[in-house]
């Protein structure tokens, strides 16, 4: 039994990473019918910006005059509006001139977008093909609780995202923002329409999404203590099939798409012998099943189509 | 008078094919990183003054359509001839076999992706599995080469019918999220199967042999002494032709056209009685079966194999070119291709940004040109 609360731990903050990413992929679809397939790419982008912001900070001295519990919020803040403004950039670029052509035009040019992202990534970090050491910025104690061992940085990512998806949902209904993000999700042009800036809307997306997908970043290599370069693709990917499995457009749905996708992960890993180097498989099939019995997703509207 | 004329004409058609040939070859020989550019940028303005100056632009696609056979012979002819251009250099030649082999499977994405618009990222899945199949074939049970290319063309095609099972289901970006997670389950159990080699893949792949003469042997043709590569550039020639002509064949017949209805619309294409799961699953299945030739062509000639050769990043490759090219042009494919394979390996130089190198160029010609350096044609029935 404490086996099974042990793993539902690792389960709930495995889906907490990839809520956060989902919620990227489905802000984005949202808005724009758009699947921005870098999206992983930039969130662990966000983790090595705040490897880049640490070092500097330590090469600054800056460790020495604040305390850490004010540096590290800071940084993350620091490394959120840094990556959501990047991924604004990303959104001018790569994807704004292909608004109006065919999806699969988007589809490809974030796939390259990734492969430039990844690859400048490696580049720019001495050995940036070799996985690099993500400094311990969460208190490393634990404490045993019912014979279920708790780590403390565990319960502040649960925190964190439980905090940020709070606050997200506070934007979307409450400001007027929010409500302008909603309202181009629902029809772009109607919101035009009502003198809605279609341009800063969008940019209010990616930015929030991109800040979000970095603290995901940030938190994953925050619990492994190290970063490598291509982990964005497979996050992006696992991200991605939580926000279809949830139901793309719904952000509700990246709670559910997340919570599923880690669950399966965790317990395919711990109770099937011999499972753990195919967790990916079974996470895949999960999400292709998924696909065959409700193609919408959980949360997704039925669709009909029209000639 | 009148004779005196079309000589001219197919004289002036053979002038443009070799300068473009000579300058290609140059182009190949050319080792330092200046030249080179100079090159790409002269093809690039020859690109846009050709779009600039409709006079020449009309004039050379009328050349070429009046005299198309003479084209195609002086074509083939001097493609014939490029490994003996190269034969000091083996590496070229191994670049035009790696062109080739894409070419291929660009040529079956485009069924899928170009004709009938189902977005599929698992082309590395059907050519690693193609691989896989007929080097395990050959290395546990001495299966020849020229048997085990259409064994593994057919596992491949099962296995592209068992892709497009679920796929029938999902749509646009819920099937691209099915191919991919398709692509890379076939990773990641090839590379944790004991018995595929797991990480280290299979060596020792035997090369195959034609009427007694070993692949890996070099090839003396009219007194010339070519390197080796030379036996597979013209079996990939072979095969390059034999899948252009069912390319070109199917998307000429009823078959084509059905795709091409179900690309437009899908619900009307249903609504005028075709059946959209069977010509969807021949999609997949004639994608997956030249996926697992090309494997098995690959595996023979580099003799080893790993899970790496048939990653993600291989099926997007293959996507770039058959968008790059033009969907649904089958020659516009080939040639994008040619290009996507060749333009990395002349960045050689810079080997660690060669994929940075790569994924900038997809995105600037994306932006600059989404349609394809060669857009699809209308098909045109009678004159």
């Amino acid at each position: 039994m404490t086996e099974i609360f042990q793993q539902l731990i690792n389960a709930l903050l495995l889906g907490c990473t990839y809520t956060l990413i989902a919620i990227g992929f489905n802000l984005f679809f949202g808005a724009l019918n758009v699947v921005h397939f870098s999206h992983g790419d930039v969130c662990i982008l966000g983790a090595f910006v705040t490897l880049i912001l640490y070092s500097l900070g330590k090469f600054l001295g800056l460790f020495a005059i604040l305390p850490k519990f004010v540096y590290i919020p800071l940084m993350i803040i620091m490394a959120m509006v840094l990556t959501g403004l990047l991924g604004v950039f990303f959104e001018r670029v790569v994807i704004k001139p292909f608004r109006y052509a065919p999806l699969l035009m988007v589809l490809v040019a974030t796939v390259a977008l990734g492969i430039v992202v990844r690859e400048a990534v490696r580049l720019s970090f001495p050995h940036g093909s070799n996985p690099q050491i993500f400094p311990r910025i969460l208190p490393q104690k634990s404490f045993q609780w019912g014979g279920v061992l708790f780590r403390l940085d565990s319960l502040i990512i649960f925190g964190i995202t439980l905090f940020l998806i709070f606050m997200m949902f506070l934007f979307i209904k409450r400001t007027k923002m929010g409500a302008a993000i909603r309202a181009i999700s629902q029809d772009g042009e109607a919101a035009m329409m009502m003198g809605i800036n279609m341009d800063i809307t969008v940019a209010a997306t990616f930015l929030i999404g991109s800040a979000l997908g970095a603290v995901a970043g940030i938190l994953i290599g925050a619990y492994n203590n190290i970063i490598r370069f291509d982990m964005g693709l497979m996050g992006g990917v696992k991200g991605f099939s939580a926000a279809v499995v949830g139901g793309l457009g719904n952000v509700y749905g990246a709670i559910i798409g997340g919570l599923i996708l880690g669950m399966v992960e965790t317990f395919a890993a711990a109770f099937i012998p011999g499972g753990t180097p195919y967790t990916d498989v079974f996470a895949f099939l999960v999400v292709i099943f998924f696909l065959i019995f409700r193609p919408s997703g959980i949360l997704g509207e039925k669709v009909y189509e029209k000639v | 008078m009148f004779q005196g004329k079309s000589v001219g004409r197919a004289l002036l058609l053979v002038g443009v094919e070799v300068i473009f040939f000579v300058l290609f070859v140059a182009f190949m020989l050319a080792h330092q990183l200046g030249k080179t550019m100079a090159f790409i940028i002269f093809f690039i303005s020859l690109g846009i003054l050709f779009k600039k100056w409709r006079g020449l632009n009309h004039a050379v696609v009328e050349l070429f359509t009046e005299m198309k056979i003479l084209a195609v012979v002086v074509f083939i002819v001097m493609v014939l001839t490029l490994p003996f251009m190269f034969q000091k250099s083996p590496y070229l030649i191994h670049i035009c076999v790696m062109a080739g082999l894409y070419a291929i499977l660009a040529l079956g994405l485009n069924f899928q992706l170009g004709s009938t618009n189902v977005v599929n990222f698992a082309t590395a899945a059907s050519y690693g599995i193609g691989a896989y199949t007929s080097a395990l074939l050959a290395v546990h049970f001495q299966v020849s080469f020229w048997i085990g290319i259409f064994i593994s063309g057919g596992v491949a095609s099962l296995f592209g019918l068992l892709l497009g099972i679920p796929c029938m289901k999902t749509k646009d970006y819920y099937l691209s999220l099915v191919t991919i997670a398709f692509g890379l389950i076939v990773y990641i159990l090839l590379i944790n199967f004991s018995w595929t080699g797991g990480p280290n893949g299979i060596p020792n792949i035997p090369p195959p042999s034609f009427l007694g003469h070993s692949f890996r042997e070099p090839l003396n043709l009219f007194g010339f002494n070519l390197p080796f590569q030379s036996n597979y550039f013209y079996l990939i020639f072979v095969l390059v032709g034999g899948a252009l002509f069912v390319a070109y064949r199917l998307h000429h017949s009823r078959v084509g056209l059905t795709w091409n209805a179900i690309r437009e619309d899908e619900i009307a294409a249903r609504c005028h009685g075709i059946d959209v799961t069977w010509y969807k699953i021949l999609a997949f299945c004639i994608d997956a079966f030249f996926g697992g030739v090309t494997g098995t062509v690959y595996a023979h000639y580099i003799g080893f194999i790993s899970p790496e050769n048939f990653a993600f990043i291989v099926s997007v490759v293959v996507v770039t070119m058959v968008i790059l090219g033009g969907m649904d042009n089958v020659f516009g494919v080939i040639i994008g291709a040619v290009i996507l394979t060749i333009l990395p390996e002349k960045f050689r130089a810079f080997e660690d940004f060669r994929l940075l190198v790569y994924g900038v160029i997809v995105v600037t010609m994306l932006v600059f040109r989404p349609q394809g350096l060669f857009p699809q044609k209308l098909r045109i029935y009678q004159r």
